[in-house]
This record gives C-alpha cells, structure tokens and sequence, in this order.
C-alpha cells in the first residue's frame, strides 16, 4: 500500500469535485433513461403536432414554438425526476455519506451536482428542441403555422423553451436536496410547483393573476413562446423570475447541508 | 492518529454517547468495543464529520475531519450503513470518489485487486452479496492510501475466509504504521485482531486498555471449590467474593487456589476439587459492560 505513484497534490479542488459528479451522473441508467425520455417525448410530440396540424383546426392562434414544442411539458417532468434523483436519490441509496466523507466541507457537492446537471439538460434540452423544432415544420410548410427559426423570435423562444425546462429541473434538484426524500419531492415538485400554482391562478382575483405568471411553470411558459402570450410575463421578466426560484430552491438545501447530520 | 474529546451526542432526549473522550495511536490495532447501541456507529461518524457532536470534538491528525484538505488521504472508512449507489459498478463507484482528490485510475485499480473485486469490478453492485459489498466498502477505505483506517463492524457478512483477509489486512496496516480502529461487539474477534482496547456501554468510556490488561484486571478469574463442608470452607475465606453454583460447589474470586488450599488443610476441610478458572475475554466483556447492555435478553 506504499506504492502509489500520485501526482504530487492530492487535494479536494472544485474541479475535480465538479468531475466526480460528472462521473457520476454519467454511470448511472436512471440518467439516460431519463434524458432519453425527456428527448423522445418532446420529438414524438413535436412529430405529432406538426404531422396532425391542419390551418382550419382552430388552432392558428396558437404560437407555433409552443404548438412544436409542446411536448417538453411532458419530456420536463422526466428531466425534473433526473434533478430529484441527483441529490434525494444519494440519500436514498446511502451514496450521500461517501460522497460528503470525499469532500467533507459539503457544499462543493451540491453545487457540482447543480453545475453538470444544468450543462447536461440545457445543451440535451436544446439540441433536441432544435431538431424537434426543425421536423416538426417538416410537417407544417403548407400551414398557418409554417415558421423558420430566423423568423423574429423563434430561436428565442426555442431557447427560452430549453432554459425553461433546465431551471424547472433545477428547482426539483433543490427540492430532493431539501427534502432527501425521492418520493417526498416528486411529490412537493407535482403538487407545489406544477399544480397549485394552476389552481391559484383560477381563483377569481386579479392580483393573483399577475402573481401567478412569476410563478415557475407560467414563467417557463412564457419564455417558451415566440409571440406574447396573454396575460404572461415578458420574456425578460420570467427568465429572472426563473432564476431567483430556482437560485431560492438551491439556497434552502444549502443552509441545510451544513446544519444537519448525514 | 484519532482523537476523542468529550464527545457527546444527543438525539432529542436520548443520550446516545456521553462525554467520550480517548485516543487511538498509530502502529497498531485498536478494538472498539460496546454492546448493541452503545454509540459506536454513532461516534465513528462523529469522527468522520457526518454527525455533528453536540458536545466536544473529534480530530484526526490534529484537525478535525472537514478540516482536511485531502481527506481521504488521513482516513479511510468503511461505514456501518450501506454508502453505495447500488446502480453504479464497483469500478465506477471508486472512480467517482478518485476524482474529487485526483486519484489517479491505477489506484482505483490496486484497491480493486487488493479486495478482490477485480473480476466482479465491471458489474452493477445491486447485485453484489453482503460479503463483497464489504470488500467494495474497504477497498473505497484504502483508495486514499490513508494513515488511518477506520472500520465499523467490517467482518458483518463476511465468510471465513473474508474473516481471515479482514484480520490479515488489519495486522498489516497496523504493521505499515497507519493508525487502524475496528468496531465490532464480538470481543472473541478482537481478542484474535486489536493490541488495544476502547469499551463503551451506553455511550460512556467502560475501559481503554490492551487485550491483555483488561483479562488481567476484570477480576474474572475465579476459583471453584468442590467441597462437603461448603459453610465453613466459607468462614474460612476471609475477602474473598464466594459465590455458590450449587450446596457443594464454590466459585471463589480474589484467591489464588493454593491460598484456598492451604486454608482448607489447616483446618482440615476435605477438598474433592480445586480448580483455577481462566476468565475468557468473553467473560471480561460481559462483566464489564453487564450494567451498560441496552437490550438484554431475558434469561431463562
Ligand atoms: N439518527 C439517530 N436518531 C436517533 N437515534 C439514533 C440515531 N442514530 C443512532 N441512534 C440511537 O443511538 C444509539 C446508539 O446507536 P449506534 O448505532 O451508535 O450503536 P452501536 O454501538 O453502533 O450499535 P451496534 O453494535 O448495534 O451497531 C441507539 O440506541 C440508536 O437507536
Ligand atoms: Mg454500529
């Protein structure tokens, strides 16, 4: 046991941690099941909408990023259970407690998990809505819905549709690492994040109307879309809107993480 | 080199280790002794900072744990509970704690052979046995090549043979210089592995000593005396724990047999047997944490 030939420093460096997580993510089935599903849902979907579109269905109203790539509220659950996965399933397997020997001070952790889990979904997430985007108007040339990615608008929205599902993503990352529990934040992620805010927003107030756009689906909804949706936020807005909820799900379990024992 | 002082952990109302306070040097095997909940588990992850103490401190090499730089190049763990994802392969899961201190791949592939996982290190350890789920556990402990090897409860699971290699790897750590603390609460394992001694028994330090002291001191070693004349053998014993096993025969502590003997010739007590009784280690355990058992089995 003498003789390892190491490089002259072994130490924790934050890219390194940023590696191991990266190691991690990539050695496991549940993450390309997952990201799989997610890709073959949104261009499945997207195939459907395009091959199934007719101009006098009633849907030309309809902005054409969010009919084409209607398919990543479906593919962004999956990915959300990705982002649970990350952090609750090491509670749930044990893996937490090698993982927080290797680097004791914790935080690292968590925030190399947040990093290569956003590098991963947003560069899959937009690659996908890009083909998905592109094959669908395959379908849609002779229709009301015929658009290409140059029209004014539309690679944003792409964009803003795959930076949506990733920060969507995130928050359910946060939500495991908070709550350790995989289950208990698939739970709090479908209730707290994608229902309530529905019910919410159909309660007769006016101010809970403009309340509820902030939130994070409707906001994510509203950087998805080429033309201004009614009574959304403005592409601007939501993205920071986005940002500050997914930045708040990631706080929470880092004040924990310090506080609490494995 | 581990260092304990005044651990004490609560969880809620429950004192689970109390004002704990011992060192473990380098160059041999030290035992960590106790019942079943007597806080072992519970201080080892104090040691490797997963539970925070809610009294006192631990350090490893002078600091504690997180305090390391290169953490798992001081110590090495192999914990009580399962610390794999059961979806990752054995290579991979090694891998992946390589790469947070830059360990380099050779590593991960020594510590494969030298727990014997090479030929399974492919494979998806779901589907590992209890025993080589162990050997992966200990290979993760010694992937950085630590000075200290801290181990709970490693032959759980382990067949004889597994045993064996435990045993062997232990006296060989210990033998290279590292510092090596085993728990278990079989002291007929430790008896065969550890030089030193830590016993707790609900948390609190019962004895730290070496394998040998602690038969020495029990006070275990006993005499028994088979005689007609029980009684009087009895008056004759003066300081000395007399116990009857039965109307004839006397266990005798704190006599040697030939003061026994002598006594019952000078008074002529017929003597049918005389027998030194050499305490086990077994015995010294039981008789030390005997008030300090958490759950103890109702006797028929
Ligand atoms: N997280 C926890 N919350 C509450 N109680 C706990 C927790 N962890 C341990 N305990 C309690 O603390 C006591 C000591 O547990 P510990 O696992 O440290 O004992 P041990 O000496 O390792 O026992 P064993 O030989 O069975 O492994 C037990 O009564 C246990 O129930
Ligand atoms: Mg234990």
């Amino acid at each position: 046991m003498t003789t390892t030939t190491t490089t002259p420093a072994l130490t924790i460096t934050p890219s390194r941690v940023l590696r191991s997580e990266w190691h991690k993510l990539r050695t496991l089935r549940s993450t390309w099941i997952t990201v799989l599903t997610s890709a073959a849902l949104l261009l499945g979907v997207g195939i459907l909408m395009g091959a199934t579109y007719t101009s006098d269905g009633g849907d030309s109203d309809v902005d054409t990023v969010v009919l084409t790539l209607y398919g990543s509220q479906l593919g962004g659950i999956a990915l959300a259970v990705l982002g649970i996965l990350v952090t609750a399933g090491e509670y749930a397997t044990g893996m937490i407690r090698a993982s927080l020997t290797a680097v004791p001070r914790r935080l690292p952790v968590l925030w190399a998990k947040a990093a290569v889990y956003t590098a991963t979904v947003l560069t899959v997430s937009l690659l996908t809505a890009l083909l998905t985007f592109v094959t669908a108007q395959a379908f849609l040339s002779d229709t009301d819905q015929a658009a290409s990615l140059t029209d004014d608008g539309v690679l944003a929205a792409v964009a803003g549709n795959a930076a949506g599902v990733t920060l969507l993503g995130l928050i359910a990352l946060g939500l495991g690492a908070a709550l350790r529990s995989v289950p208990g934040a698939i739970g709090a992620f479908v209730g707290g994040v994608l229902i309530v805010p529905e019910i919410l927003g159909m309660l007769p107030y006016e101010a809970m109307d403009t309340v509820v756009r902030y939130f994070p689906t409707q906001a994510a909804g509203a950087l998805g879309s080429a033309t201004p949706l009614p009574g959304a936020a403005s592409p601007g807005a939501a993205l920071l809107a986005l940002l500050l909820w997914a930045a708040a799900a990631l706080a929470i379990p880092a004040l924990l993480l310090n506080r609490r024992d494995v | 080199m581990i260092r304990a002082e005044n651990l004490t952990k609560r969880y809620g109302d429950t004192t689970v280790v109390q004002d704990l306070s011992f060192s473990v040097r380098p160059g041999s095997v030290t035992g960590f002794l106790g019942p079943n909940g007597a806080g072992k588990s519970t201080t080892l992850r104090m040691i490797l900072g997963l539970d925070a103490p809610t009294r006192g401190r631990a350090t490893v090499d002078g600091h504690p744990y997180a305090a390391h730089r290169a953490p798992l190049t001081h110590v090495g763990a192999l914990l009580e509970a399962r610390s794999v994802h059961p979806g990752r392969s054995a290579r991979h899961h090694l891998m992946a704690l390589a790469h947070t201190h830059g360990i380099p791949r050779a590593r991960v592939e020594r510590v494969l052979a030298l727990a014997g996982l090479t030929h399974v290190a492919h494979k998806r350890v779901k589907g590992f046995s209890l025993g080589m789920g162990q050997r992966l556990g200990i290979a993760a402990a010694l992937l950085g090549d630590p000075a200290t090897v801290v181990l709970d409860e490693p032959v759980n699971g382990l067949d004889p043979e597994g045993v064996l290699w435990i045993r062997t790897l232990l006296r060989n750590l210990a033998a290279e210089g590292r510092t090596v603390l085993v728990s278990s609460h079989l002291m007929s394992e430790m008896a065969l592995t550890a030089d030193h001694l830590i016993v707790i028994g609900k948390g609190r330090l019962l004895a730290d000593t070496t394998v040998d002291e602690l038969v020495r001191t029990s006070g275990g070693a006993s005499v028994r005396v088979v005689t007609p004349e029980a009684d009087r053998l009895r008056t004759l014993l003066p300081g000395a724990r007399i116990t009857a096993e039965a109307p004839d025969t006397l266990l005798v502590t704190g006599l040697e047999a030939p003061e026994i003997g002598r006594a019952a010739a000078a008074h002529a007590v017929p003597l049918h047997e005389l027998t030194p009784q050499a305490a086990s280690l077994e015995q010294a355990f039981m008789d030390l944490t005997r008030d300090a058992v958490e759950y103890q089995g109702a006797s028929a």
